[in-house]
């Protein structure tokens, strides 16, 4: 009666002995993978989908070609990087989701990536909940940061655009009638309020502000209003087919503005392509470009160019920039971290990234208490033959604008 | 300034009219609510971009390719909403989805998240007439859409054919019971509703701009245009399209771009509740 137990226990013991061997030998074939051993893992969401395909693939190339750049190098410790990549179809749910997923399933050490506020707030909170800190590549609504969340930390801020745009509209455009447009998106929105507060300490009168739908078809009856209110100089906070759409119908309806400014999406080589000579005189900002670089930094710009165009044979955009500075922070808050003989986690990353001062092609890097970068600064450029000309500050001009703009008559 | 906007409203109206008619006919004939309309619009727009830009096709030639690759599609289309059960609306809203995100993901691999426009210098230039400057584009699809609805209704009223599609129109089962072969219409319409998309879309790469996306904007329009002249009554389309294009223009002069959408809104839920049959509807039939 007894011996049937102890058969069973026999048993078992063997089965468990069988089970050990098994383990012991996969776990010599195939090393697991922790965020901390042969592998560190960053995760990055992004747009690869959707309205904002476009930009978000742009970023996700500029974060490919860091992380390439780091694992060349040895990655960090001899730990391989890896980029675990998720989209977020343009969809703030989305994005929460993937987010959420790379925190507690994949288990990465850092968030990286996000292209407009809508998608990167999401994103923050919940690396906040998870205490992974995220570096988003491109946002700019003030009260992300100022939410006081201790693991955001951004590689942009609206402040780099509205103060160059400021000093530059109050030294060129005085005693002009000026329109400010702007997307109904809070990057946008903050930025018209923001440029029209500070040209209104500078004494030029803002004759007319309008919102518009990103995406909007038709600025046929928008162009109409400007033409009667004679408006000279206007400044649209749209996007790249916003801009597409304004400059074609201005051109169509014979308008011919001064100065038509466009801080965001102009500075891309698709877009004056697209254009074509439509798209000369138009001024805009551009944080980076393979010929705009911050001073200093041009050995490391051009390596930038080269490796990325190695990889994706095409030049590099402003974009793509803003993906790769992101990435870099994460990889050099990581590298100081192991240097320091700490473990490579979410809190240590963290307070790397806080302590962060390095330069880079775009900006020299370091981040305030809010996570907000220090030293980010648009130029202000115009387009002249196709060609991104530096126009303002006068220490990094690379030429002089031509205004007034020609009239469309005069151009054809 | 006023003659200018209301030239450039019936030119939007007119726009709007080419893109809907596609849809407002298939949703006619066959009762297949589809979501893919805009995404088969800036595809066709795609097809003759590619050929103008790539190949250097005249713009004008890249017409009956961006038509033969809509056609094949829709018939295939055709073929899939033809096994759906019923209720063949809501069946065909689901379908029609998935497939409007296939071809918008499909769009994005063959021909990039960038921005293509399709330039044809002598569309931008104009004529003044009577002071106030007028577009080749403007008059283009101001024409373009009164001759296409004119051969529309040469061949919806004028001819046999015609008659057996309004017929099926009206009432599918008493078209079926008179003899008339209820789905060889369908096929007809979806035919159709291709040759219109295939002429909508090159000229929405030329007037507006190619993204994969943009897809949505353009059912939207087709919906609401649909809706607004009423299912299956083509000739209150352009009206229908002629109508928004000046209340959202009107709209934005005197309140703003932000209340464009709401104006469009506020119209058609007005339509609905008081006329729900369309602009020139008179109750069931």
């Amino acid at each position: 009666m007894n011996s049937k137990p102890k058969n069973d226990q026999n048993f078992m013991a063997l089965l468990l002995k069988g089970f050990f061997i098994i383990f012991c030998l996969l776990s010599l074939i195939f090393p697991i993978e922790t965020s901390f051993a042969g592998v560190i893992k960053i995760g990055e969401i992004d747009p690869l989908s959707g309205r904002l395909a476009k930009n978000g693939i742009e970023i996700h190339q500029g974060i490919e070609v860091a992380v390439a750049e780091a694992n060349a190098k040895g990655g960090i410790g001899g730990a391989r990087l890896e980029l675990v990549t998720r989209d977020d179809q343009s969809r703030p749910d989305v994005a929460i989701s993937r987010a959420e997923e790379l925190c507690t399933w994949e288990k990465v050490a850092a968030l990286t990536g996000g292209y407009v506020d809508a998608l990167v707030g999401p994103i923050a909170a919940v690396s906040q909940r998870c205490k992974t800190p995220y570096v988003a590549s491109a946002s700019l609504q003030k009260e992300l940061a100022a939410h006081k969340n201790p693991y955001f930390f951004r590689v942009s801020r609206l402040q780099g655009f509205v103060e160059p745009l400021c000093r530059f509209m109050a030294e060129r455009f005085k005693g002009q009638r000026l329109a400010i447009l702007y997307a109904a998106t809070p990057g946008s929105t903050e930025l018209a309020q923001d440029l029209k507060r500070c040209l209104e300490k500078q004494d030029l009168a803002v004759r007319l502000m309008e919102k518009f739908r990103p995406g909007t078809p038709d600025f046929t009856p928008l162009i109409a209003k400007l033409a009667g209110m004679k408006i000279d100089v206007i400044v649209s906070g749209g996007f790249t087919p916003d801009h597409i759409l304004f400059i074609r119908q201005l051109k169509e309806n014979r308008m011919s503005p001064k100065a038509y400014i466009g801080p965001f999406g102009i500075a891309y080589e698709s877009f004056i392509s697209a254009l074509g000579n439509d798209a000369d005189y138009l001024y805009t900002t551009c944080a980076w470009n393979p010929g705009i670089t911050m001073p200093g930094t041009e050995k490391a710009s051009a390596s930038f160019v080269s490796d990325f165009q190695k990889t994706f044979h095409h030049q590099p955009n402003t974009t793509n920039m803003h993906g790769y500075t992101s990435a870099r922070a994460i990889i050099a808050a990581m590298q100081k971290v192991w240097d320091n003989r700490q473990t490579v986690n979410g809190e240590n990353i963290r307070n790397a990234l806080s302590k962060l001062d390095m330069a880079l092609p775009m900006e020299h890097l370091s981040f305030d208490a809010n996570g907000d970068p220090t030293h980010y600064h648009q130029v202000i450029v115009q387009i002249q033959k196709g060609k991104l000309v530096v126009i303002y500050p006068p220490d990094r001009a690379s030429g002089h604008d031509i205004y007034p703009m020609p009239s469309w008559e005069q151009r054809n | 300034m006023w003659t200018t906007l209301f030239v450039s409203s019936l030119s939007l109206g007119s726009f709007y009219t080419l893109i809907a008619l596609g849809f407002a006919l298939i949703f006619g004939v066959t009762r297949n609510f589809n979501l893919a309309h805009g995404e088969l619009v800036v595809l066709a727009g795609y097809v003759s971009y590619w050929l103008w830009k790539i190949w250097a096709f005249p713009f004008i030639l890249t017409f009956p390719a961006a038509i033969l690759i809509t056609l094949l599609i829709c018939l295939g289309l055709e073929r899939l909403f033809a096994h759906l059960y019923e209720p063949q609306e809501l069946n065909s809203i689901v379908l029609s989805f998935g497939i409007a995100v296939v071809i918008q993901n499909s769009m994005l691999f063959f021909f990039s998240g960038d921005y293509r426009l399709i330039r044809i210098p002598v569309l931008s230039r104009g004529f003044h007439i009577l002071g106030v400057y007028i577009s080749y584009t403007q008059t283009t699809l101001l024409g373009l859409s009164l001759i296409i609805l004119l051969m529309l209704y040469v061949l919806m009223y004028r001819t046999y054919l015609g008659k057996a599609m309004r017929a099926t129109i009206q009432d599918k089962d008493a078209a079926a019971l008179a003899g008339i072969n209820v789905a060889a219409m369908g096929t007809l319409a979806f035919c159709i509703g291709a040759v219109l998309i295939g002429i909508a879309g090159p000229l929405y790469g030329c007037i507006h701009y190619l993204y994969p996306s943009t897809g949505r904007e353009a059912t939207l329009v087709a919906v609401t245009i649909t809706i607004f002249a009423g299912v299956g009554r083509l000739s209150g389309i352009i009206l229908a399209g002629w109508i928004l294009g000046l209340a959202e223009s009107f709209t934005v002069v005197f309140f703003g771009v932000s209340w464009r959408e709401m104006v469009s809104a506020v119209l058609l839920l007005a339509l609905l509740s008081f006329r729900p049959h369309g602009i020139l509807g008179h109750g069931e039939r």
